[in-house]
C-alpha cells in the first residue's frame, strides 16, 4: 500500500481527489478518511446509494406487521371484552402498530448501519492510528502516485 | 384571455360568477343553501390555505416560496368573493338547529358578524402580506398577522359553520382541524403551481438535490402524516369513550352507504395514498405522482367537507354544479391572470 | 487561521469542558445528588408503608406522580424536535443545542420511566405490563392507554438513547485521541473503531437521516398517546380530542423552556460563547413563543367549547378549574404559559438571555402546573357531587418530585463532564 496522502486543507484535498480519479485510478482502490462528512466526495467517487435504507423499510415493515399481528393474534388467543370494545379493535392497535413500526425501523436500520460499515471493528479501536482533522487519501494495492 | 387583461375585465367577471351565484342560491328551492355552503366551505379553505402556506414559508425563510409566491398570493380578491358568499348564506342560518332559539354566542346577527369580520380581515392582512417585498422583516410580522387571522377564521368556520350544524355535539380539536387540513390544500394547489408555471425539475439533476418542487412534496408528505395524526385524535377519543351525545357524529357517517364508503374515500384520498406516493425521494421530485397526489388531496378535502354536511344538510347537484363551477372558473382565472401579468413584467 | 487550525480550536474548545470539575460543578453534583438519594429513600418508604403516604385517596388517585411523569416525557419531546425534526429542515442553528437536547431527552425518558412504577404502589408487580409469554397465557390489554404508554414511551427512549449515541460516534472518535488513560480506553470501545472512510460516512449520513426521520414522528404520537391516558376516559375536562395536539404543543413548550434553562448557564459556565451566539437563543425563543400560542388557542377552544356545549358537567368542571379549589394555580398556569411568553413578540427581549432563562423558569413552572391542575381538578370534581374532593401533596410525594429533579440534573451534570456537549463534527462541517 502507497503512503497515505495527508492534507490540511479541504479544496486542495478534494483537487487532488478529482485528479487521481480523472487519472483513471479505479474508485474502489480509493480510500479515503475525513474529518466530517463531506458531500462531494459522494459525488467524486464512483459508489451507489447507501442500502442501509433497505433495512430501514424491512425494519418498518416487520413492525407493522409484527404489532398487527401480536395484538389481534394474543386478542383472539383469549377473548375478554374489556370495556365494551370488539375482541379485536383495530384504533388502538393501530398505536401499538406505529411504535413497533418506529422501534423496528431504528434498530434495523442500526443494525444495518453496522453491518456495511463494517463496526465495531477491532482494528480501529486498537489501532491507534489516527489522522485528527486532516483529509487522507490513501491507494490501496498500487503504484506511488 | 384578452378581455381579462383590460383592466376591469377581471372585476366583471367576478361580478357575473357572484351575481350567478346569488341567483342560484336565493332561489327558494330545497338544497340551494346546502350546496353554497359546501363550495364555500371548500374554496374558503382552499383560498385562505393557499395565502398561509405562502405566509407560513416566509415567516422560515422557506425558499421554495419564490418559486409561487405571486400566485399563491393572487387568490387573495377571492376572500372578497367569500365574504359576498357568507351573505348568500344568511336565509340558510335558518335551517341551523339552534336557529330561533335565544342564545349569545349562536345568534344569527352574531354569528354572520364574526364569520364575516374574519374573513374581512383575513382580506386585509393577506393584501397587506401580499403588497410586503419576498424578503424583510415586515414581511414576516405581516405574516404573522395573516396566519393569526387564518387560524381564528377557519376555526370559526369549523365550529359556526360545521359543527353547530350537529349541536349540541362539540369537538374541541375541529378548529384545528379545519386550519391544518387548510394549509395541507394550500401545498396541494403550491405544488400545483410549482409544475404548472415553473416546470419539472430536470431529470439530470443529482439524486436528492433540493428543488422547489421536491420541498414543497416533502411539506405534502409531512402534512398528510399530521392530518392522519389529527384525524385519529378525534376519532380514537370519540370511539373510545362511547358517549351518546358524541357517538351520534360518527354514526350518522359510518353507518351506511354511501357515506361510510365515502369516509375510507377520504381516508385515502388523504392519507393512504400521498403518503406511500411520496415516500420515495424520487418521487418527490416526479411530475406525475406529485400532480396526483395534489389532486387527491384537494378531492379529499372536498369529499370530507360534503361527508360532515351530509347528513344534517339538503343538497342540490345542480346549485352545487353551478356554484362549484363559478368559483373554480374565478380562481383558475385569478392565477393565470397573476402569472401572465409576471410575464409581461420580467 | 487555517482550515485545520480552527478545527483543532473547536476540538480543544469543547472538549476542555471535560476537564477536571472544578468546585461549583462538585457542589451542585452533591446537591442533586443528596436530592436523588433523598428522593430513593423516600420511594422506599413509600415502597414499604403504601401510596396512602402520599397522599392519594378517593376521588383524586392521580396527582403529582403523573404530573410528573408527563411532565418528564414532555420535556423529553423538544430535544427529539431540535435534533431530528430541525435536521430534517435543514436547519443551521441546530447545531449548538443539538447534543444537550439529545441528552436532555435521554435523561428525562429515564426519570419519566420511573414514575409509573413509583405510581404503582405495589411495584413489584410492574412486569404485568409487560407482554410476556406466561404459563396461563394471559396477555396485556392492547385496548388500554397505560399499555400504549408502555409501547410509546419504551419506544421512544430506545429510538431516542440509538439517537443520541449514533451523533456521538465520530465525536467519541475524537475523544479518544485527546484524551489518556482509562478515558482513553472507555471512548475507544464507545467509538466502535471509527475511522471516518469514505464508506463509514456514506452509511452514517443515511443512518443519521433515517433515524431522524424515524424519532421525527415520535415526537406527535408519543405525547398523544400520553394525553389519551387522559382522554379515553369519559371525566369532563379530560375527554376532549384536542389533547393530543395540545399535549403535543405543551411538550415542546415545557422542552424548549427546559433548553433555554440549561443551556443559558451551560454556555457561560464553559465558555462556549462562539459555538452557542444569541441568534441560536433568538431561534429557540420563537420555537417557544409558537407553541405557548397553541397552547392559549387550545385553553380558549376547552374554555369556550364547556359553555357553549351546555353540558352541565363539562360547564361544572371548567369553572371549577377556573373558580374552584385550585383557581390560584389555573391563574398562574395561564399566566406563566401564555402571557409571559407574548412578550417574546419583541426582538429585543428575544436576544437578551437573562430574560429567555427567567421565561423559561416560569413556563417550566407553568407547564408543571398545567398538568397538575388538569388531573386534579378534574379528578376532584367529576359527575357526582357525592364524591367530590380535594388533594393535597404529603412530604414524601414533594420529596420524590424533587428527588426526580435531582435525578435529571445529576445525570446531566455527569454528561456535561464526561460526554461532549456539542456536536463537534457537525460544527466543523459548517466551519
Amino acid at each position: 500500500m502507497a503512503g497515505p496522502m495527508v492534507f490540511e486543507e479541504k479544496e486542495k484535498f478534494l483537487q487532488r481527489l478529482r485528479e487521481l480519479v480523472q487519472e483513471g485510478v479505479p474508485g474502489e482502490r480509493i480510500r479515503v478518511i475525513t474529518p466530517f462528512g463531506i458531500p462531494e466526495v459522494e459525488e467524486i467517487l464512483p459508489g451507489k446509494r447507501s442500502k442501509v435504507r433497505f433495512f430501514a423499510l424491512v425494519g418498518a415493515a416487520s413492525g407493522t406487521v409484527t404489532g398487527f399481528a401480536f395484538t389481534i393474534l394474543t386478542s383472539l388467543s383469549w377473548p375478554l371484552i374489556v370495556g365494551g370494545k370488539p375482541i379485536v379493535s383495530i384504533p388502538p392497535f393501530i398505536i401499538i402498530a406505529f411504535a413497533l413500526t418506529i422501534l423496528f425501523g431504528a434498530l434495523s436500520t442500526f443494525a444495518g448501519f453496522l453491518l456495511l460499515a463494517r463496526l465495531p471493528s477491532l482494528r480501529g479501536i486498537r489501532s491507534g492510528e489516527e489522522y485528527g482533522n486532516a483529509f487522507v487519501i490513501l491507494i490501496e494495492d498500487g503504484e506511488r502516485k | 384571455m384578452a378581455f381579462l387583461e383590460k383592466k376591469g375585465g377581471l372585476a366583471v367577471l367576478i361580478v357575473a360568477a357572484g351575481a350567478l351565484m346569488a341567483f342560484v342560491s336565493l332561489t327558494p328551492a330545497p338544497g340551494r343553501g346546502g350546496s353554497l355552503l359546501l363550495a364555500f366551505l371548500f374554496f374558503v379553505a382552499v383560498v385562505e390555505g393557499c395565502i398561509a402556506a405562502a405566509a407560513a414559508g416566509a415567516t422560515v425563510n422557506a425558499r421554495w416560496v419564490d418559486a409561487v409566491r405571486k400566485e399563491l398570493l393572487s387568490v387573495t380578491p377571492l376572500l372578497l368573493v367569500a365574504s359576498f358568499l357568507l351573505l348568500l348564506l344568511i336565509p340558510f342560518v335558518d335551517s341551523y338547529p339552534w336557529a330561533g332559539r335565544p342564545g349569545i354566542w349562536l345568534r344569527k346577527d352574531f354569528f354572520i358578524g364574526r364569520n364575516l369580520a374574519f374573513l374581512l380581515l383575513a382580506y386585509v392582512t393577506a393584501r397587506r402580506f401580499a403588497a410586503a417585498p419576498a424578503e424583510g422583516e415586515g414581511t414576516k410580522s405581516r405574516a404573522a398577522w395573516y396566519l393569526l387571522v387564518f387560524v381564528v377564521s377557519q376555526s370559526l368556520t369549523a365550529f359556526d359553520l360545521v359543527m353547530s350544524l350537529e349541536y349540541p355535539w362539540i369537538s374541541a380539536l375541529l378548529g384545528g382541524y379545519f386550519f391544518i387540513e387548510s394549509i395541507y390544500g394550500g401545498f396541494a394547489v403550491s405544488a400545483l403551481l410549482c409544475l404548472l408555471f415553473r416546470g419539472t425539475p430536470s431529470p439530470n439533476r443529482a439524486h436528492g438535490s433540493r428543488s422547489d418542487l421536491s420541498d414543497i412534496s416533502t411539506l405534502m408528505f409531512g402534512f398528510s402524516l399530521m392530518w392522519a395524526g389529527l384525524f385519529f385524535a378525534q376519532f380514537l377519543t370519540i370511539w373510545y369513550g362511547n358517549l351518546p351525545e358524541e357517538v351520534g357524529f360518527l354514526a350518522r357517517r359510518l353507518s351506511a352507504s354511501p357515506l361510510r364508503e365515502l369516509c375510507v374515500a377520504v381516508l385515502f384520498l388523504l392519507f393512504f395514498i400521498p403518503f406511500p406516493a411520496l415516500l420515495s425521494t424520487r418521487a418527490k421530485s416526479n411530475p406525475y405522482v406529485v400532480s396526483a397526489v395534489s389532486l387527491s388531496i384537494l378531492s379529499g378535502i372536498l369529499v370530507e367537507r360534503y361527508v360532515f354536511l351530509a347528513p344534517v344538510v339538503r343538497f342540490s347537484p345542480g346549485a352545487l354544479a353551478i356554484d362549484f363551477a363559478c368559483l373554480l372558473v374565478l380562481f383558475i382565472v385569478v392565477v393565470y391572470q397573476r402569472s401572465r401579468g409576471a410575464d409581461r413584467i420580467a | 487561521m487555517g482550515n485545520a487550525d480552527r478545527y483543532t480550536k473547536v476540538d480543544r474548545d469543547i472538549l476542555a469542558a471535560m476537564e477536571k470539575p472544578g468546585r461549583v460543578y462538585l457542589a451542585g453534583l452533591a446537591l442533586t445528588a443528596t436530592l436523588t438519594v433523598i428522593g430513593g429513600i423516600l420511594w422506599a418508604y413509600q415502597i414499604r408503608n403504601g401510596l396512602g403516604v402520599a397522599g392519594y385517596t378517593h376521588p383524586v388517585n392521580w396527582a403529582i406522580y403523573i404530573t410528573n411523569f408527563v411532565f418528564w416525557v414532555g420535556i423529553a419531546h423538544s430535544g427529539t424536535l431540535i435534533s431530528a425534526v430541525l435536521y430534517l429542515f435543514r436547519a443551521r442553528y441546530r447545531t449548538s443545542f443539538n447534543r444537550a437536547a439529545e441528552a436532555m431527552t435521554v435523561f428525562a425518558l429515564m426519570v419519566a420511566g420511573l414514575f409509573p412504577l413509583i405510581h404503582l404502589g405495589r411495584s413489584w408487580v410492574f412486569y404485568y405490563l409487560i407482554p410476556y409469554p406466561n404459563q396461563r397465557q394471559l396477555w396485556v390489554n392492547f385496548r388500554s392507554p397505560l399499555i400504549w404508554d408502555v409501547f410509546a414511551v419504551g419506544t421512544y427512549f430506545t429510538v431516542s438513547l440509538v439517537f443520541f449515541y449514533v451523533g456521538m460516534i465520530p465525536d467519541f472518535a475524537i475523544a479518544r485521541r485527546c484524551k489518556e488513560g482509562i478515558r482513553k480506553r472507555i471512548y475507544q470501545v464507545l467509538s466502535l473503531g471509527w475511522k471516518g472512510t469514505e464508506r463509514e460516512w456514506r452509511h452514517y449520513g443515511m443512518l443519521y437521516l433515517f433515524l431522524a426521520a424515524f424519532a421525527t414522528p415520535l415526537v406527535a404520537s408519543v405525547h398523544s398517546v400520553v394525553s389519551w391516558d387522559f382522554a379515553m376516559s369519559v371525566i369532563p375536562g379530560w375527554h376532549t380530542t384536542i389533547f393530543a395536539p395540545y399535549f403535543v404543543a405543551g411538550a415542546i413548550l415545557s422542552g424548549t423552556a427546559m433548553v433555554i434553562t440549561l443551556v443559558v448557564p451551560l454556555r457561560k459556565a464553559m465558555n462556549l460563547h462562539e459555538y452557542i451566539t444569541d441568534d441560536h437563543f433568538e431561534s429557540i425563543a420563537k420555537i417557544l413563543l409558537f407553541t405557548s400560542l397553541i397552547v392559549s388557542y387550545a385553553y380558549i377552544v376547552e374554555f369556550g367549547l364547556a359553555w357553549y356545549g351546555g353540558n352541565v358537567f363539562e360547564m361544572g368542571a371548567f369553572r371549577y378549574r377556573a373558580l374552584g379549589d385550585f383557581r390560584y394555580l389555573t391563574w398562574a398556569m395561564i399566566f406563566c404559559n401564555s402571557l409571559v411568553p407574548l412578550t417574546l413578540f419583541a426582538k429585543r427581549l428575544r436576544r437578551n438571555t437573562t430574560y429567555l432563562l427567567i421565561v423559561s423558569l416560569l413556563v417550566n413552572v407553568g407547564m408543571w402546573l398545567e398538568r397538575f391542575v388538569i388531573i386534579v381538578t378534574s379528578l376532584a370534581h367529576d359527575y357526582d357531587p357525592y364524591v367530590w374532593g380535594t388533594y393535597s401533596p404529603t412530604y414524601v410525594e414533594v420529596g420524590i418530585s424533587l428527588g426526580s429533579f435531582g435525578m435529571f440534573f445529576t445525570l446531566y451534570l455527569l454528561f456535561v463532564k464526561n460526554l461532549p456537549v456539542l456536536s463537534i463534527t457537525e460544527i466543523k462541517e459548517h466551519l
